[in-house]
């Protein structure tokens, strides 16, 4: 089959199902799982047929045209796409399956699976989106559908709130990335991201220095308002309110993902600006700290995950600044195998136990659910950077990139970075399987999910388990040479690593751990992290109130000022008639009155004239 | 001769209106009948019009010329150019989409029927005549009925509301009359029509001195800062159809009204104004984005959003004037692009909004954001199809509206920078206020009060999918109108 052909099948078929499903089954939750199910299926093997097929050239229809500026609608088949297309079919089956035993007893799963196909198709579209404004499209969509699915209870307030606040503030960002593309249009009249690529006709030919600095600053807003980096991330951790698969792939292969995944698709044109790469190495370092240490005194499980999703793309981000387009797609791809994975273990707990504490899920008998705990081990384990798991080999490649890029300093807060993943990782798994005491009873509730939910963790667990096999590859597929490290080198990040996970140990693991935090003696430190570094209180205190402080304005100015003014401007008028009818009295004497007065009226101004 | 297929379909609500009123009394099902039945009748051969009309040819077409006052010049000539067909397309929409939603009305239906066929007939005959006197006799057709419309028929301090409405559009035609008549007499051509008015050259120091005339007059129907006020009002108080028609398409008179009369006759006219009218309408697009986010009231939010949708349209004619005589062809043809697609879009997508807002009063009798909560649950298809539109204004791609924000805001950015991203952080905005009327009304815990509360469904569910299926249908395929329009517009380039 012609990759134009698979393409269509991989990004539409999602579509399809979720068309269907919204029109015809809204009473038929069962058939409308089978029709997403059909349509996740035929996706990934479209997606797996194209990745076996291997890069092709792209192929574009048009769109429209208006002026000179023609939009092609089309698709790219390099190795980028093709490689995260596939990893994005797959999570999303993998969840989808998933789905069918957690909500099994929802009763608007019909909603739910038509959203995961709108997700899915939205995602695929932009992943082989040829055109930048077609991408752009695409990545609005995402961020629509990762609305309904967050807000999917909708009659849960903190979900809407949630639901509400992840699409504004991706929208603040895409105002950014908005701009910067319709800039691009206007300067170079290209919005063909190959095109724009090219190093003799493309944007570094027609732009550079300052004008080049800030279009990519303003693309970055939106890279930071998707991947969640500092100042826009806080709507991530809120985002937890919509189902936990839905997390699963909001977190892993999509929405997040999407942000990290325009950077490497664009890689050449940020790195063209020093500011950008200093300024992108800054913020994504900078959150990956802010996200661990706040991860480091949470108690729910789903937070713990999502602050790591925070730092984890800062990782990506900082690789691909330090100019390692290996680097970066690697940690993409795995991470989003993993992260997959250990939010559907959280959600195996939580289905199961019915709380997000970590302490409490301990206690109710977690590490009795073997499988679903093996997978937790597993993934946290890559999380966490230890060898041979997945994460290990692109945490490595992440740190290498940073390292021979020459940014040492940089280097350094990635690698305290890593220490602190490896110990609030291990002090989720800690709290998880050796709790303190374990409930009366615990024992007799041992027994595990269902086996729907426990073969696609089984699939991603061996994902996390075997990732590293992948590096070879995806090189060839990116048609980049695999960097090889010597051991010594590897050893900072190992010892990182080593250091984080004896520490959650001494604290949480070992049989008279104090199971508080080293964090907990910091004083005003720990008080910082545990109020989220007063982000969204800042949001609150100024955005928040500066919006309804004009909008109160703005109302108070059409209500008494512009409305007002032309209301009093008709009752005025309609006054002076009433003023003039007096005038009409029936009075002989009045209107003789009148024309003597008009009379001398006329005369005086002649006379003075 | 051709088949006069501009006169049939401005035969039709004439038609309509002279068969209403010979209805005997009590009849009210004829009367709908009649209505529904010519209003499909004018929408078939809009789309008829739409697919005979050549692009390629671009240009006026489909030219009816029959003289009519020959010692003034007064001719009825009628022809489109691509512009027109787009605007009679969605006035065909619109029109019928209002009649089936006005299904359930109870009260005095023969005059309500007959005053909106009329209305009709106005706007019609504005879109298609190359006259500039019949231009404004239309016109003054199409804004007179609101008049009883709202006062017979509406809600909401009804009486305020039309005669508020009623003193701005007045002010406005008070303007514009005078105008028009400098016009042709400045002209001295002895003719009214456009074509030839079009092809005369005004001196510069009349066309400044009169541009703003028109615009002002015209500008006050198309909802522009600071003259907005009598719309959303309006709107509020209009019933149901007529908000449709008043916010769908009467605002599309005014901005159809700047562009044949004012950027075409007086195009340095408009140059020079094109400036200070670009940033009023830039500050009117988030004005009308923050006084919606306060708003109570369903229809105010709606009205308030035209006032900044409608803010793009203007922007983008402004900007258009500028580009053209710029010599910058390309970002000239994008605004104008995008100025006509925003133009019909937001006329589909206000439409939607009122045809749903309509239901929900209709079954609910209110129409305050904070009596609901959780409508979702309750009645699920109209909740949708509120989102559906919903998404549309906050300029959600896959819908049409997207695809003419992109074009103003590209040629707004090319033009004036700071403007122009001004401008796009407006899309926080309208995403803020969209949202919120959802997360409050038709999200949250389910209000006890409506349980039980009928859901749209049979017939009632047809006008309001077919304005969705338009909005996604241009959503997806924008060539259908650029192809359209986009001729109509290199030719405007001409005229600079």
């Amino acid at each position: 089959m012609s990759p134009t052909l698979l393409v269509l099948l991989t990004i539409f078929a999602p579509f399809v199902a979720f068309g269907i499903s919204l029109v015809f089954l809204m009473r038929r939750p069962v058939l409308a799982q089978g029709v997403a199910l059909a349509g996740g299926a035929v996706s990934v093997l479209a997606a797996l047929l194209l990745l076996a097929g291997g890069p092709a050239e792209p192929v574009r229809h048009l769109w429209f045209a208006s002026g000179n500026f023609q939009l092609q609608f089309g698709f790219v088949f390099d190795g980028l796409s093709l490689a995260f297309g596939a990893v994005v079919a797959v999570i999303a089956f993998c969840i989808q399956v998933y789905s069918i035993g957690y909500m099994h007893h929802d009763p608007g799963r019909t909603r739910y699976f038509a959203m995961l196909g709108l997700f899915g198709w939205s995602m695929l579209g932009f992943v082989y989106s040829v055109d930048l404004l077609q991408a752009f499209i695409f990545w609005e969509l995402v961020g629509l559908a990762s609305f309904f699915l967050i807000g999917f209870w909708y009659e849960k307030p903190e979900a809407i709130a949630a639901a509400k606040k992840a699409f504004i503030m991706t929208r603040v960002g895409d105002v950014g990335l908005f701009i910067g593309v319709l800039m691009i249009l206007n300067l170079t009249g290209i919005s063909d991201i190959p095109a724009l690529l090219d190093a003799e006709t493309g944007l570094l030919a027609h732009v550079s220095g300052g004008t080049l600095a800030l279009i990519m600053m303003l693309l970055f807003m939106g890279i930071a308002g998707k991947s969640a980096q500092f100042p826009l991330h806080t709507w991530l951790p809120d985002a937890m309110e919509g189902p936990t698969p839905v997390s699963a792939l909001l977190h892993s292969a999509t929405m997040v993902a999407a942000g990290v995944f325009l950077f490497a698709r664009l890689h050449p044109l940020f790195l063209a600006s020093e500011v950008v790469v200093v300024t992108v190495l800054a913020v994504a370092l900078f959150t990956a700290i802010l996200s661990s240490t706040i991860a480091l005194v949470e108690r729910d499980i789903k937070r713990v995950l999502a602050y790591s999703s925070i730092g984890q793309l800062g990782f990506m981000l900082a690789a691909l600044a330090a100019g390692s387009l290996f680097a970066g797609v690697l940690h993409l791809i795995l991470h989003a195998v993993f992260k997959a994975l250990l939010f559907l273990c959280a959600g195996s707990y939580i289905h199961r136990f019915e709380t997000n504490d970590m302490e409490e899920i301990g206690r109710l008998g977690a590490r009795r659910m073997r499988w679903t705990t093996a997978g937790l081990l597993a993934g946290g384990g890559a999380l966490a950077g230890i060898p041979p798991l997945a994460g290990f080999f692109s945490k490595e490649e992440v740190l290498a990139a940073i390292s021979y890029a020459g940014y040492t300093a940089f280097w350094l807060v990635a690698l305290l970075a890593a220490f602190l993943t490896a110990y609030y990782t291990f002090r989720m798994i800690f709290l998880v399987t050796l709790p303190a005491r374990m409930e009366q009873g615990a024992k007799d509730a041992a027994g595990d999910s269902p086996w729907v939910m426990l073969v696609p963790m089984a699939v991603l667990t061996a994902g996390a388990v075997l990732g590293g096999l992948m590096m070879g590859p995806l090189g060839g597929l990116l048609g980049l040479e695999v960097p090889s490290h010597s051991l010594i080198s590897m050893l900072p990040a190992l010892g990182a690593v080593a250091v984080g996970v004896g520490l959650a140990w001494w604290d949480f693991g070992r049989a008279r751990a104090p199971r508080r935090g080293f964090v907990e003696a910091l004083g005003p430190l720990h008080t910082l992290f545990v109020n989220k570094w007063y982000v969204d209180d800042f949001y609150r205190a100024t955005f928040g109130r500066a919006v309804h402080a004009v909008s109160r304005l703005l109302q108070k100015t059409e209500e008494k000022g512009l409305d007002g003014g032309f209301d009093n401007a008709a009752i005025s008028t309609s006054r002076l008639g009433g003023l003039i009818a007096r005038l009409q009295n029936g009075w002989v004497q009045s209107y003789i009155a009148s024309v003597i007065l008009i009379v001398a009226l006329a005369g005086f101004y002649l006379g003075i004239r | 001769m051709d088949f006069p297929i501009l006169s049939a379909i401005l035969l039709c609500p004439l038609a309509a209106v002279l068969v209403i009123m010979l209805i005997p009394a009590g009849r009210d099902e004829w009367v709908r009948w009649v209505s529904a039945v010519f209003s499909a009748i004018a929408l078939a051969l809009s789309t008829v019009l739409w697919f005979a009309y050549d692009p390629g040819a671009a240009g006026l077409q489909f030219t009816e010329h029959i003289p009519w006052v020959p010692a003034v010049g007064i001719d009825y000539h009628m022809a489109v150019d691509g512009y027109g067909v787009a605007l009679i397309m969605l006035n065909s929409l619109v029109l019928f989409t209002g009649v089936l939603t006005m299904w359930t009305l109870k009260v005095r239906v023969k005059e309500y029927f007959a005053f909106m066929m009329l209305l009709v007939v106005g706007v019609y005959g504005v879109f298609m005549t190359q006259d500039l006197f019949l231009l404004f006799f239309f016109y003054e057709i199409a804004v007179v009925p609101m008049y009883p419309l709202i006062l017979i028929w509406g809600s909401t301090r009804k009486e305020y509301g039309a005669m508020k409405l009623m003193l701005f559009l007045l002010v406005g035609s008070a303007l514009l009359f005078p105008a028009l008549l400098a016009i042709y007499h400045q002209a001295g051509l002895g003719t009214f029509s456009l074509v030839e008015l079009g092809a005369h050259t005004f001196e510069r120091d009349f066309q400044v001195f009169v541009y703003p005339f028109v615009y002002l007059g015209f500008g006050v129907l198309a909802g522009m800062f600071p003259f907005h006020g009598w719309s959303p009002t309006g709107h509020v108080a209009a019933p149901t159809a007529v908000s449709m028609l008043h916010a769908g398409v009467l605002m599309k008179l005014g901005a159809f009204g700047v562009l044949v009369v004012g950027i075409r006759l007086l195009p340095e006219g408009a140059l020079y104004w094109a400036p200070l009218f670009a940033v009023l309408a830039a500050v009117g697009i988030i004005y009308g984005g923050f006084v919606a986010l306060r708003q109570n009231d369903f229809k105010f939010v709606i009205g308030f959003s035209s006032v900044s949708h409608m803010g793009i349209v203007l922007l983008g004619l402004n900007i258009g004037v500028i580009g053209f005589a710029g010599g910058d062809a390309s970002t000239g043809q994008s605004a104008f692009d995008g100025a006509v697609f925003q133009m019909f879009a937001h006329g589909v997508m206000t439409a939607l909004f009122f045809s749903t807002v309509g239901y929900i009063y209709e079954t609910s009798h209110s129409k305050m954001i904070g009596d609901f909560g959780g409508l979702g649950s309750q009645m699920p298809k109209a909740v949708s199809i509120f989102i559906v539109a919903g998404l549309c204004g906050a300029g959600l791609p896959g819908l049409a509206s997207f695809w003419g924000e992109l074009l103003v805001f590209l040629a707004a950015l090319a033009t004036f920078p700071l403007l122009g991203a001004v401008v796009v952080a407006g899309l926080v905005l309208t995403a803020l206020y969209v949202l919120r009327v959802f997360n409050q009304a038709f999200f949250g815990p389910p209000n006890p009060k409506w349980e039980g509360l009928p859901d749209l469904r049979g017939w009632a569910l047809l006008p309001r999918a077919l304005l969705v299926a338009v909005l996604v249908l241009f959503g997806f395929f924008p060539r259908a109108m650029l192809d359209l329009i986009g001729s109509t517009t290199s030719l405007l380039a001409e005229v600079f």
